[in-house]
């Protein structure tokens, strides 16, 4: 027993009147690093152990604050500024429906953050090994009587004075506590290969189980029912049908809504004539003129119609469109090219609405009018 | 627990500077709002219905408080159960207040027009609640209500104080209990009464609530502003400790919570639901420069009080105490303002000398009540068991 | 009648027990093997479970159109009973918060358990939003979490809303919980021969040794947990009924929904503890720890909630008629007399009607009387529910679009599982936690505090 390193003097009282006598002496007698120990709290305690008031209402305050404005900064950005969407008619950022919200953060951001700030900072956990653990006075204190010790480390520490001062408060009785050997080393233990073997097994497990459940289950019956259903998607072969084709064509005679059917199929020249273009060169229609267009002819034409197709030879490339005849061509004779095709190119009248077209032939205009632009454009 | 807590407590009069306080309040407030009713009665009859509202609020909200100290078998409140019960007393006014409401109520109310109800398919359902007999029978029968209790509740409480015996205790329990029912319809009858029908066509299911809270807070606040402002003057029994202080600015801080929640949610849901029927109400509180006011009643009934009182040691600082309740005060002001005025002027603010005269009054009305009271009776209730557990009362 | 002498403080734990007889009573269960009346009490819940396990399990399979969820009636019981369990849940938290904030000291006997119901509550609610979603596995889309569809979630939308304020209420709990925790396990380590028993509760116990310098921090711990606890639990059920109160149905759109929800969660949730304490105080003996008095102090809530709950009703009837407008009139009158009357009027029995009994003194202190009114007023505290989801859903403002809603065999063994999960846990719960806590009780004992004499 000898060569273990002392702890502290402890002492047991009965009541909980002795102990905060017991307690308020020890504190006026000027020893700093002393405790008490009961099993439960004692009205008044602090105050006798002269300790000040407890500091963890900042930092509720503080982690509250925090998650107020994270929750205020989340809702904005994201519903403001990054996913902008108009619901209900109100303003993107509508404060009053983020209310609830924001209460929500700020409370959980305040509990943990003040329970958490109690344990690593005033329990200090995860160094929450100590020497009283596992001794009588522990037991006794944890059940039914009221402790307290003195530590050796105190500055004014003498074992045999203060054991006498316990006895003259009336303790119960007076004991010593010493130190576990392997208590005492106190160098860092993280690098353990114990330890370091934990974190790698977790990271395996953690990493393992995410990578199956996100690429694996989820493409397993029947989470993959909503995926896979039975169904014929567009651009798929299906043998149902003779041709097929899982795509279907419309019934024959059949129109859907708002199509007015072309009537000059394999009629250029009346086309040409008869047809005028109903848009104005507007910004509105010049901008879904270019929508169109980038989607649906630029793959061949190229961005500018200049025939430069970004298909790189899998296709055959169109000619320019800046060519003398498509500048002279009437928009009804351009009209009759997107609606019926030429040559290689197929019929766009299913993909594109009439104003479409027409807008498209508005960008096209403005394409041609940029390459040979005359002195007046200036 | 064997304390040696005395009950140290001889009757003492009331400073003098107390009740000049009163007469002074309440001269200049009668002066004024006699002159505003000559220049303006539509108006004056409107801030006369704020006036019987916060009265109201004091009245009967004190006299709940009493009632939850019975029913809760509270403690830490019984040295002071005597404020509430000074207070009550107001009650005994509101009959003579309501009188100017009384009869300017064809200004006030649009449902008091006959041929605009006919006309109005809405209105014209109404009838059945909304006409002058019955509205008149629902005032008379909830002044009535609450005289009998604040009859009721405090005639043993006085009785106590000779005789200490426990069974009038055990009976004011008991008369406390059925006066809970009777609070909870009376007041929401009382708010639906004389504030939401002042917009007919609006309806709120809330509503009640919305000014029980309000009520609440107001008693609490003259309560604590009452218990500071005795003890400060040694007036009071000896042994009010900060843990009374704490539960006061505890219940206060409470309160405020549970008005903003109360606010917030009748908003929420209307704003939300967007439905025009509920939503004029608050666009008529928003528009016509009411969203001063509107903005105002946020920082000034929750905001302030609630960063004035949320640490630990502004409640137990007598001082904050002091400053808080009356800041509630005139919190409550705002929002009854806020509530009742935009049906008189919805295009701008009323706010001129004669909103200040109505006010001035109402504080002299209860200064003079709580003086007369204070005067015949014992500040604290020495005769009840409890008193002792009371003082001895810890966190 | 008996007097009462009001000058001397009611002792909370009655025959005053020494320190030491408090942990063995309360220790007891956790030490001593389980008899067969909890193995038979133990197989009835999980063969409940099973039979939920199993409605689940089908409608994982097969999807949800395995329910009687159809137009009209889109919110069928899986909402329901979502918000039955998220109510049980409030009492809880309002008796170990609340309570503690009023200085309630009888709370202390009831708090631990009442807070396990609410972990337990919470779980079993949280099932039910969870499969109604129809691919519970994709439950992480709710969260806003960066990701490669570069989406975000509605902000706006109430049900989101929920899943901010159930997931806060629950990890909010739990922390109380456990922090409520710390010092029992501390005192079971330092009891306990067991090896494997004293490793575990050493864990748990977090290093505590009773030390006053960390009781002085624990209880401002306890204060703000409770602080924050006490928005919290109104905020959740708000937040619930906002589900229904933010739209524009009829009978939904009704602002006095929020209090009186709240009220409505605190009514059922105190019903359900009084029903699982009258059992748990008769068979691990804690008659002198929660005592008659406290079942008597539960009994006047539970009075108090149920008037409230009844004003609500009242309230919306009223102000129904008093609007003029139609569709509210008419919802108000369906519930009473169309074709779900009988809910309606279980609904205004259960929940108004018999806790008006508890203002007699003798019933309230009658054991089988107040076992029988708490379960009749959860039978209509469910009913509450399923009133207002289905009666306004089935007949909305088209009636060529009425319906009226039949629950299929796989709702009702899901609502059963749900009954099962729950009374397991709690099963599971009496024979691993101590479902007292000892600290609190010992501070209420009287002598236990010191006298103050020398102040």
């Amino acid at each position: 027993m000898s060569e273990k390193v002392l702890f502290a003097i402890t002492a047991i009282f009965n009541t909980p009147d002795e102990i905060i006598k017991a307690a308020e002496k020890t504190a006026e007698n000027g020893y700093k690093k002393f405790d008490v120990n009961t099993p439960y709290p004692i009205h008044g305690m602090p105050n006798a152990m002269k300790l000040g008031r407890s500091k963890l209402g900042f930092a509720a305050l503080v982690f509250g604050l925090s998650g107020i404005l994270a929750a205020l900064l989340m809702t904005f950005w994201m519903s403001a500024i990054d996913y902008p969407i108009i619901i209900g008619g109100k303003p993107y950022f509508a404060f009053p429906k983020y209310v609830p919200i924001i209460f929500e953060v700020t409370v959980l951001a305040a509990s943990i953050g003040t329970v958490v700030t109690m344990l690593f900072f005033f329990f200090k956990f995860p160094n929450n090994s100590h020497p009283l653990h596992d001794s009588d006075y522990m037991k006794k204190v944890s059940t039914e009587k009221y402790g307290i010790y003195i530590q050796a480390d105190d500055v004014l520490f003498n074992a045999e004075e203060i054991k006498k001062f316990l006895n003259e408060l009336g303790a119960a009785e007076v004991g010593e506590i010493y130190w576990d050997d392997d208590e005492v080393s106190t160098s860092p233990k993280i690098l353990e290969p114990k330890f370091l073997g934990f974190l790698a097994v977790t990271a395996i497990i953690i990493s393992g189980t995410t990578y199956f459940g996100l690429n694996k289950l989820m493409f397993m019956v029947p989470f993959n029912w909503m995926m896979e259903q039975d169904k014929a998607l567009p651009q798929e072969t299906s043998n149902i049908f003779a041709d097929g084709f899982a795509m279907r064509m419309p019934v024959e005679g059949t129109i859907s809504r708002g199509t007015i059917p072309y009537p000059y199929y394999g009629k250029p020249e009346l086309a040409e004539k008869l047809m005028i273009n109903p848009l104005d060169y507007s910004e509105e229609n010049l901008a879904l003129g270019k929508k169109k267009y980038d989607v649906f002819c630029s793959p061949c034409h190229g961005y500018f119609g200049e025939g430069d197709s970004k298909l790189r030879g899998q296709y055959p490339n169109p000619p320019s469109i800046h060519s003398e005849k498509v500048r002279l061509w009437s928009d009804g004779r351009i009209y009759h090219v997107i609606a019926e095709g030429q040559n290689v190119m197929p019929s766009y009248s299913t993909q594109m609405t009439r104003e479409e077209k027409w807008a498209t032939i508005l960008y096209i205009r403005a394409l041609q009018r940029a390459l040979n632009a005359k002195e007046s454009d200036l | 627990m064997s304390s040696e807590t005395k009950i140290e407590y001889s009757k003492k009069e009331l400073p003098t500077s107390f009740g000049k306080a009163g007469y002074t309040l309440f001269a200049v407030g009668l002066v004024l709002v006699i002159i505003s009713f000559l220049v303006d009665p539509v108006r004056s009859s409107f801030n006369n219905l704020i006036m019987l509202m916060f009265l109201s609020s004091i009245g009967v909200g004190s006299l709940f408080l009493v009632a939850i100290e019975y029913l809760a078998g509270a403690v830490w409140s019984v040295p002071f159960r005597r404020i509430p019960e000074f207070l009550g007393a107001i009650i005994f006014i509101l009959p003579v207040i309501a009188i100017p409401v009384y009869f300017n109520m064809h200004d006030m109310f649009h449902w008091t027009h006959t041929e605009d109800v006919l006309s109005d398919e809405i209105l014209s359902g109404k009838v059945g609640y909304l006409n002058i007999p019955f509205f008149t029978i629902r005032v008379v029968a909830i002044f009535l209500v609450w005289m009998l209790f604040y009859f009721l509740l405090t005639k043993r409480s006085r009785l106590q104080d000779q005789t200490g015996d426990q069974k009038l205790t055990t009976s004011n329990i008991k008369i406390s209990a059925i006066f809970m029912p009777f609070f909870a319809i009376t007041i929401t009858i009382a708010s639906v009464d004389w504030i939401m029908s002042l917009e007919p066509h609006w309806f709120s299911t809330i509503f009640g609530i919305y000014y029980f809270s309000g009520t609440v807070l107001a008693a609490i606040a003259v309560v604590t502003f009452l218990v500071v402002y005795l003890t400060e003057k040694g007036l009071f029994i000896k042994g009010i400790k900060t843990d009374h202080y704490y539960s006061l600015g505890a219940l206060m801080f409470g309160f405020v919570n549970f008005w903003a929640y109360i606010a917030f949610s009748q908003f929420l849901l209307i704003y939300y639901a967007n439905i025009p029927e509920e939503t004029y109400w608050y666009l008529n509180r928003w528009e016509g420069g009411w969203i001063v006011v509107s903005i105002l009643l946020i920082v000034v009934h929750f905001v302030v009080p609630y960063f004035g009182l949320v640490s630990q040691p502004s409640k137990t600082n007598p001082k904050r105490l002091k400053f808080m309740a009356i800041w509630i005060l005139v919190a409550h002001i705002v929002d009854l303002y806020w509530l009742i005025m935009p049906t008189y002027s919805p295009e701008s603010i009323p706010f001129s000398w004669m909103e200040l005269g109505f006010p001035l009054l109402t504080f002299g009305i209860m200064v003079i009540v709580f003086g007369i009271k204070a005067k015949k009776e014992n500040l604290v209730p020495i005769g009840d068991p409890k008193l002792k557990r009371g003082l001895d009362f810890r966190l | 009648m008996q007097t009462v002498d009001y000058s001397q403080e009611l002792a909370v734990i009655e025959k005053g027990p020494s320190l030491r007889e408090i942990d063995e009573i309360i220790s007891k269960p956790l030490e001593t093997k389980p008899d067969k009346k909890y193995y038979l009490a133990l197989s009835i819940t999980v063969t409940m479970l099973m039979i939920g396990v199993v409605g689940l399990g089908l409608s994982f399979y097969y999807g949800t159109g395995l329910w009687g969820n159809n137009n009209p009636v889109g919110w069928g019981f899986p909402i329901v009973n979502f918000v039955f369990w998220v109510g049980i849940g409030h009492a809880g938290t309002l008796i170990s918060a609340i309570l503690f904030l009023f200085r309630q000291k009888w709370r202390t006997g009831i708090a631990r358990f009442a807070e396990g119901m609410t972990i337990f509550a919470v779980m079993t609610a949280g099932i039910f939003p969870l499969i109604h979603v129809g691919r519970p596995w994709l439950a992480g889309y709710l969260f806003p979490y960066p990701n490669q569809h570069s989406l975000w979630v509605n902000f706006s939308s109430p049900l989101l809303w929920d899943v901010f304020a159930v997931s806060t209420y629950f990890t909010v709990s739990l922390i109380f919980w456990y922090v409520g925790l710390i010092p029992d396990f501390a005192t079971l380590r330092d009891r306990t021969a067991n090896k494997i028993k004293k490793i575990t509760y050493s864990i748990f116990s977090l290093g505590w040794r009773h030390s006053n310098r960390h009781w002085q921090h624990y209880e401002m711990v306890y204060l703000i947990l409770a602080g924050f606890a006490t928005p919290l639990v109104l905020s959740v059920h708000t937040i619930v009924s906002f589900d229904f109160a933010i739209s524009i149905i009829p009978g939904w759109h009704t602002t006095i929904f929020p209090p009186y929800f709240v009220a409505g969660a605190v009514f059922s949730g105190f019903t359900m503890v009084q029903n699982v304490l009258i059992f748990i105080r008769k068979i691990f003996n804690f008659e002198h720890i929660i005592t008659l008095d406290t079942l008597e102090k539960m009994n006047k809530i539970i009075l108090l909630t149920g008037s409230m709950v009844g004003y609500a009703y009242a309230m919306e009837f009223f102000i129904a008629w008093y609007s003029g407008v139609q569709p509210e009139q008419f919802a108000f009158i369906n519930r009473a007399f169309g074709p779900y009357a009988w809910a309606y009027w279980i609904m205004v029995t259960c929940n108004v009607v018999f806790p008006q009994l508890f203002w007699i003194k003798k019933i309230r202190r009658t054991i089988p009387v107040m076992f029988a009114i708490a379960v009749l007023v959860n039978v209509g505290m469910w009913f509450e529910r399923f009133v207002i989801t289905v009666t306004s859903l089935s007949r909305d403002f088209l009636p060529s679009s009425w319906a009226y809603y039949t629950p299929t065999l796989t709702d009702f063994a899901i609502l059963i599982g749900s009954f099962g999960l729950f009374f397991t846990l709690m099963l599971l719960f009496t024979k691993t936690l101590p479902v007292v806590s000892i600290a609190e009780v010992k501070a209420v004992l009287e002598d236990s505090q010191p006298s103050h004499k020398d102040h």
